[in-house]
C-alpha cells in the first residue's frame, strides 16, 4: 500500500480514554516499587500529578506555561513554610499548596493569558524567575534561601506514620489515582471538551461565541492546583523544600516530560515523567553530565517524534485501524 | 536616600547602567530579528551569547587580540548558528509555532553541559584589552574605558544594522520578508536563504553581547540562561519584533539593574522582573510593540 502524502489523522486526536485504561495504569504503579525504588517511583507520581496538570494547560489547551516552576514551587514552599513554622496538619499543609499557587495563577494569568503562545510562555518564565529570586535572597530569612527549607517534621495521615517509603508511596499513590481520574472525568466533560476545541482552532470557538480568553484562565488556574498539589507532595515526600523547586530547569523539566510522553494523551505526563526520570538515573550514574543526553534525546524527540511516546503509539494504531477498514 | 551622596557617583552608577543596557541591546535586538522574520522565540538565545563568551577566550589565547577574538566569536557563532537553523529549524517549519521554541530549549539544555565537559565548570576570564584598561577623566567624572568602549561600540553596531536593514538590497529583502514572507517567495527571492541569514544575523549579535561582556565576567558554562531570560525581559518591555523596543527596553532594563543594585542589591534580579510586570499591567504589548504582534 502506497504511503500517504499527508497524515490521515489530525493532530493529536486522542481516542477517547477508557475508564480501564486508568485502572490499568493504576495497577501497574501498585507494583512499581518492585520493579524500581521505591523514592524513585515516588518521585514518579509526584511529576505525574504536576504533568497531568501541565499538560491540561499545553497538551489540551495548547498554552505553552515556560515558568510552571512558579506553581510548583510555590505549592512546595507554602506546604512547607505551614509545616515548620505553624506545625500545620497535613491537610491544612496542602490546601495551602494548592490555593498559594491558584492565586498566583489567577494574577498571572489576568496580566498575560490574552497574548499569543510564545509571548505567554516568554511572560510565564519571566515571573517564575521572579519568584525563584525572591525565595534566593530577600526573603532568604523564612526561605533559608539557597540551603533549602529544612526540618520538616514527618507527616502523618489519619494517624499511620510517613516514616517509611512504602506508607509514603501508597499515600502518594492515592492522591494520583485520585488525580487521573479527576482529569480523565475533566476531559470528558463540556469544559475538557471546550479546552480541546479551542487547541485546535481558537478562532472558531471565539465565532461560536466561546469566551476563549476565560476558558484559557480557567485552565491556567487548574493546572497551577496540580502543580501546587505535586508541590506540596513534594515537600512532604523530601521533608524538605530545596530551592530547585522553583529553578527553571524544573519549568523545563515538566515541558520536557509531557513533550516526551505525548502532549494531550491522558497517559502521556505519566509515561514521560517515568521515562524521562529512569533516564536521569541512569545516565547520572555513568555521567554527571546528564543535561547533555537529555537535553539532546529531547531535541531528536522534537524533530522526530512530535507527539511523543504515546502520542505516536495512538498515531500508529489508530492508522493501522484505518488500513485495516478499508481492505 | 541619594542625599548624602556625591552626584558624580550617582552619574557613574547611572553609565554602568547605560554600559550594562547596551550589552542588552545587542542581546534583545538579535532575538527580536529573529522572531521578526522566522516567527521563532529563540530560547537558546543567550545560550548562544555563550557560545560567543567562550569563543573569545579561545580565540583571545591564540591570537593575543582582543579585537581578533570579537571578530572571530561573531563569525563562528553566526555559522553555527546557520547550521542550526538549517538542520534543526528548518524542518519544523510551518509545523506546531511551539515546536521551535522547544527545539531550541532542548539546546538550552545540552549545550551548556558539553561546554562544562570541553571546558570544565570554571569560569574562563579574559583580560581587558590593554588600549581600553583605565579610565578617562571627563570634568570631574571618571569614566572606565572599557564600558565607554561598549557604549560607542554598540552604538557603531546598531547604527550600521539600521543603515544595512534601511539602505541595502539585502537588508530591504529581510524586511519585506518579515512582513509577508510568501509575498518575497513569489516576487522570485530564496526566502528559506533569507531566514538562515536572518537567524545567523540574529545569533551574530547574541556572540557579540557574549564576546564583549566577557572582560567584565568570566565565561561560564551556565550564563547563557541569566542571557536569555534578559533578552526575554527586554523584548516583552519594548514590543515582539520591534528593533527601536529592543534598544529603549535595553537601556530602560540596564538601568534599572544597575540602580537596583545600587540601592539594594538582594533585588537586582526581582526589579528586572517586577519592571516587566508594571510595564505589562499599563500596557500589555510593551511600549513599541505593534497591536496585533502580542
Amino acid at each position: 500500500m502506497e504511503q500517504p502524502s499527508e497524515p490521515m489523522i489530525p493532530r493529536n486526536t486522542e481516542p477517547i480514554p477508557r475508564p480501564t485504561v486508568v485502572v490499568i495504569a493504576l495497577v501497574i504503579l501498585a507494583f512499581l516499587p518492585w520493579v524500581t525504588s521505591t523514592p524513585l517511583a515516588t518521585e514518579i507520581l509526584i511529576w505525574t500529578i504536576f504533568g497531568l496538570g501541565f499538560n491540561l494547560l499545553l497538551g489540551y489547551t495548547g498554552v505553552l506555561s515556560f515558568g510552571h516552576a512558579a506553581y510548583f514551587g510555590l505549592g512546595a514552599y507554602s506546604a512547607g513554610l505551614a509545616f515548620r513554622y505553624w506545625h500545620a496538619s497535613i491537610w491544612t499543609g496542602i490546601a495551602l499548596g494548592i490555593l498559594a499557587p491558584m492565586l498566583l495563577a489567577c494574577f498571572i494569568g489576568a496580566i498575560a493569558i490574552r497574548k499569543r503562545g510564545v509571548y505567554f510562555a516568554m511572560i510565564s518564565l519571566a515571573f517564575g524567575q521572579m519568584l525563584y529570586f525572591l525565595a534566593l535572597s530577600p526573603l532568604k530569612d523564612i526561605t533559608r534561601g539557597e540551603d533549602g527549607l529544612t526540618h520538616i517534621p514527618v507527616m502523618e495521615v489519619f494517624s499511620i506514620s510517613l516514616n517509611k517509603p512504602a506508607p509514603m508511596y501508597y499515600f502518594i499513590l492515592i492522591v494520583t489515582a485520585v488525580m487521573l481520574f479527576l482529569t480523565w472525568r475533566i476531559l470528558q466533560s463540556p469544559f475538557g471538551k471546550l479546552l480541546q476545541a479551542f487547541r485546535e482552532n481558537e478562532e472558531r470557538a471565539k465565532a461560536c461565541g466561546f469566551n476563549t480568553t476565560l476558558v484559557k484562565f480557567f485552565s491556567l488556574v487548574l493546572s497551577a492546583f496540580y502543580a501546587g498539589l505535586a508541590g506540596a507532595l513534594y515537600t512532604i515526600f523530601l521533608g524538605y523544600v530545596p530551592l530547585s523547586t522553583l529553578f527553571w530547569l524544573t519549568s523545563g523539566t515538566i515541558v520536557m516530560m509531557t513533550i516526551l510522553g505525548g502532549r494531550g494523551t491522558l497517559l502521556g505526563p505519566l509515561v514521560g515523567a517515568g521515562v524521562f526520570l529512569f533516564l536521569q538515573n541512569t545516565i547520572s550514574v555513568l555521567t554527571p553530565r546528564w543535561e547533555l543526553f537529555v537535553g539532546a534525546i529531547f531535541v531528536v524527540i522534537i524533530l522526530l517524534f512530535p507527539a511523543g511516546i504515546v502520542g505516536t503509539i495512538q498515531e500508529k494504531f489508530s492508522a493501522y485501524r484505518i488500513a485495516r477498514q478499508k481492505t | 536616600m541619594f542625599a548624602d551622596l556625591p552626584w558624580n557617583v550617582i552619574a557613574l552608577q547611572l553609565f554602568f547602567g547605560v554600559a550594562l543596557g547596551c550589552v542588552y541591546v545587542l542581546l534583545a535586538s538579535g532575538l527580536s530579528i529573529i522572531y521578526g522574520l522566522l516567527d521563532v522565540v529563540n530560547f537558546a538565545h543567550g545560550t548562544f551569547a555563550m557560545l560567543g563568551a567562550y569563543a573569545v577566550f579561545v580565540a583571545v589565547s591564540m591570537s593575543g587580540s582582543f579585537f581578533i577574538g570579537i571578530l572571530s566569536a561573531v563569525v563562528i557563532v553566526g555559522l553555527i548558528g546557520a547550521v542550526t537553523e538549517i538542520f534543526l529549524l528548518k524542518p519544523l517549519y510551518g509545523k506546531d509555532p511551539l515546536l521551535p521554541l522547544l527545539l531550541t530549549f532542548g539546546l538550552s539544555v545540552a549545550i551548556p553541559d558539553g561546554m562544562k565537559i570541553i571546558f570544565g565548570l570554571i569560569g574562563k576570564p579574559v583580560n581587558y584589552p590593554s588600549a581600553l584598561s583605565g579610565a578617562t577623566l571627563l570634568g570631574p567624572m571618571i569614566f572606565p574605558n572599557y564600558r565607554l568602549f561598549i557604549v560607542l561600540f554598540t552604538l557603531v553596531i546598531m547604527i550600521s544594522l539600521w543603515l544595512f536593514l534601511k539602505k541595502s538590497d539585502l537588508g530591504m529583502i529581510i524586511r519585506a520578508s518579515t512582513r509577508d514572507s510568501l509575498m518575497v517567495q513569489v516576487l522570485g527571492v530564496n526566502v528559506s536563504r533569507i531566514w538562515t541569514i536572518g537567524f545567523a544575523m540574529g545569533i551574530g549579535l547574541a556572540a557579540l553581547a557574549g564576546a564583549i561582556s566577557v572582560p567584565m565576567m568570566s565565561a561560564t558554562p551556565d550564563m547563557g540562561v541569566d542571557m536569555t531570560m534578559v533578552a526575554f525581559v527586554v523584548t516583552v518591555v519594548g514590543g515582539l519584533g520591534s528593533l527601536g523596543g529592543a534598544i529603549v527596553g535595553g537601556l530602560f532594563i540596564g538601568l534599572v539593574v544597575a540602580v537596583a543594585s545600587f540601592i539594594a542589591g538582594e533585588y537586582a534580579n526581582v526589579a528586572m522582573y517586577f519592571c516587566m510586570a508594571v510595564i505589562l499591567l499599563v500596557r500589555p504589548r510593551g511600549l513599541f510593540g505593534e497591536l496585533g504582534r502580542e
